[in-house]
């Protein structure tokens, strides 16, 4: 999932300090379940926000709206209303469901309240890790299903660098080694051999060092 | 001449943690007033909940919860301090002050540390002030 | 049919004598006159003299330019590039450039994470890791193409070095690691400074099993200690030191007015010990900003004079 997490709240009240009347948008997928941008979050967000703008004597109008997913123009729709009753809106979905608001909107700022982190998983309730880098072309099968462009901190194709330690990265003590991981994995695996392999320099084309990448199913299309 | 501040105080607790009727002396005080919320376990207090009583024109808010090994859902009181913390933080961040909520490890009928704690928020809300988004 | 030499250190090495490189971090500044005059004196004790490549992420003045003003004083440079700074695309236009300067030993590495720098806030690439590059240079020598497959009009010659860690984890997979490197290309090796000898005399071994000495050059990394506290420090904070606590007492047990004269006795013993592994087949002296203490070093290990 995409794993993002809320802006502070005085950076957030330096976005919406210009506007009148705030709707606070919140997504019900991904930014849910990593506790950022779900209906509990745009709850407690317009509470904090009504109390700072009361306590500054500030008249700022504040509405509350979840929507399932703000990625796709079905549920946006269920929105319309709501953003069209406000003078802008500050959404807490991760930074393509903003920009998917602000392509239906013309003329209402749509505010970022989330900062987009990365895809992840959640490894244990609470604790979110990086696994993927959406590259384009996945290699996982000789890397024994761990991604060493995500989880080596250089990124390095064909084996550790002098910096892992009793498996950890060298960057923090908070990062294993992917490639110590990648070693275990493949010895359970039986197959070590990989680790002899030369990679090849990545063919980076695919990821977004070629652009903004377009995915089309023709077979979708009516 | 001012009237003196007479601290408006939402608190929520656990219904095992804290018995109202056998705390009598609570309602009796008269340099506070008390709204309680019964919760079935203090891990149901969510952070809306808690900044909303502030925004419902509370100037301190007052979290009782079981002991951390009693709690009848195992980790309720653990939750709830968590909780409190993180909301603490946004207290302070929206100007505030964190100390405007606590919480507190009570056992049920326990009518005396109850007041005491009572008193001891009192204190603290009196030398903070009226809450300044009431 | 063998090539005419790329290099002089390639040239002694390939003669089996034992070589002797050093290292000299150029400047954060502008001045040449600071790399002109650790070259100074370094001449005559070395063979070759590696120049950084912004190491631990610090900006300096680049390794290609500083190379250059040693290459103006007669001293034969080897250019460290790390593969953390610029894609792929820059990094054959600058061994180009560096060529056509006159430089003439590489040693491939992927750089020190940037969040160790002064500018952490910065972008680091790693479009191709230390293994890719070793292979590209290689290409780029051998069979005269850039990575594209171009054919080069006039192809880099350059000697090819990389870099080891035989202290690193996993230790199994370090001899693998070398063997990797050797296939990709690589003519010479340099150690991370060695203190843990007995670590390093079983890498040594494997690396001999599997019959990789024959096929690279590998020189052993030194570095003289001057306190206990840089011990202390190397041990626990530099990720991919090994330095035995029979060092670090060795260093602490002596009055601190004798620490560096200590320092410099250990580095002499691992030098001598090195020179009797079989397979060692030089040993690069890491002073970190300590260049007057090289020539020292050289002279009382016994290394002088150098060959010409």
């Amino acid at each position: 999932m995409i794993v993002g997490e809320q802006k502070p709240l005085a950076e957030i009240k330096e976005i919406v300090g210009p506007y009148r009347k705030l709707l606070i948008l919140g997504c019900g997928t991904c930014v849910k379940t990593c506790f950022a941008g779900g209906e509990d979050e745009v709850a407690t967000l317009a509470s904090a926000l009504r109390l700072i703008f009361k306590k500054e004597g500030q008249n700022i109008k504040i509405e509350e709206f979840t929507i399932e997913r703000q990625c796709e123009n079905e549920f946006i729709q269920e929105a319309s209303e709501a953003i069209g009753r406000n003078d802008s809106v500050l959404s807490l979905a991760c930074g393509a469901g903003v920009q998917a608001i602000a392509r239906r909107f013309a003329k209402i700022p749509v505010l970022p309240g989330v900062n987009t982190t990365f895809i992840g998983v959640l490894e244990s309730q609470g604790v979110f890790t990086e696994e993927c880098s959406g590259c384009g072309n996945c290699e996982l099968a000789i890397f024994g299903g761990v991604c060493p462009i995500t989880r080596c901190s250089k990124k390095l194709l064909n084996g550790p660098c002098g910096g892992s330690r009793h498996g950890i990265c060298e960057v923090s003590p908070d990062t294993e080694c992917a490639w110590q991981l990648i070693i275990e994995r493949l010895e359970a695996l039986g197959q070590v051999h990989n680790l002899r392999c030369y990679i090849s320099p990545k063919d980076w084309s695919s990821s977004n060092s070629g652009g903004p990448r377009r995915l089309v199913r023709e077979d979708h299309i009516i | 001449m001012n009237k003196p501040f007479k601290p408006k105080i939402t608190l929520f607790h656990c219904i095992n943690s804290f018995n109202e009727s056998a705390s009598l002396s609570l309602n009796g005080a008269n340099n506070v007033e008390i709204k309680t919320v019964r919760l079935p376990c203090s891990s149901m207090v969510k952070d809306v909940f808690l900044l909303r009583s502030f925004e419902s024109g509370a100037d301190g808010v007052l979290v009782l919860v079981c002991p951390e090994d009693q709690c009848r859902y195992v980790e309720g009181s653990i939750r709830a301090k968590k909780r409190v913390g993180w909301v603490q933080n946004v207290l302070d961040e929206i100007g505030l002050d964190g100390r405007r909520l606590s919480i507190r490890n009570t056992s049920s009928g326990n009518g005396a540390t109850t007041d005491k704690i009572l008193q001891e928020t009192v204190a603290v809300l009196t030398d903070l002030g009226p809450n300044p988004a009431a | 049919m063998k090539m005419e030499h790329m290099s002089k250190l390639e040239q002694i090495l390939s003669r089996g004598e034992f070589a002797v490189t050093t290292e000299c971090g150029p400047p954060r500044g502008a001045d040449s006159e600071v790399v002109i005059k650790k070259g100074e004196t370094l001449r005559g004790y070395v063979d070759a003299v590696n120049v950084t490549d912004n190491q631990t992420a610090i900006v300096r003045m680049s390794s290609i330019s500083a190379c250059t003003h040693l290459l103006n004083i007669g001293l034969e440079p080897v250019m460290q590039m790390v593969t953390r700074d610029r894609n792929r695309i820059a990094l054959q236009s600058d061994i180009l450039g560096a060529y056509s300067l006159g430089i003439r030993n590489i040693l491939c590495l992927s750089g020190d994470h940037q969040i160790f720098g002064s500018q952490p806030d910065a972008l680091n690439v790693f479009d191709i890791d230390s293994m890719n590059l070793i292979r590209t240079v290689k290409t780029m020598r051998d069979e005269g193409k850039d990575m594209s497959g171009f054919d080069l009009k006039e192809p880099p010659k350059m000697y090819i070095g990389a870099a080891a860690n035989p202290f690193a984890d996993p230790f199994e997979y370090r001899v693998i690691r070398l063997a990797k490197k050797i296939d990709a290309g690589t003519d010479f090796i340099q150690t991370q400074c060695v203190y843990n000898m007995e670590r390093f005399t079983e890498w040594m071994r494997l690396a001999r099993e599997e019959g990789l000495t024959e096929k690279v050059q590998i020189l052993a990394g030194v570095t003289p200690l001057k306190s206990v506290g840089m011990a202390r420090y190397m041990s626990k904070k530099v990720a991919g030191i090994d330095i035995p606590e029979a060092i670090t007492k060795r260093m602490g047990e002596v009055p601190k007015e004798k620490a560096i004269d200590e320092g410099i006795k250990i580095c002499l013993e691992t030098i001598a010990q090195l020179r009797d592994i079989k397979g060692v087949s030089g040993v690069h002296i890491m002073a970190i900003e300590w260049e007057e203490k090289v020539g020292e070093i050289v002279e009382s290990a016994g290394l002088l004079p150098r060959p010409l």
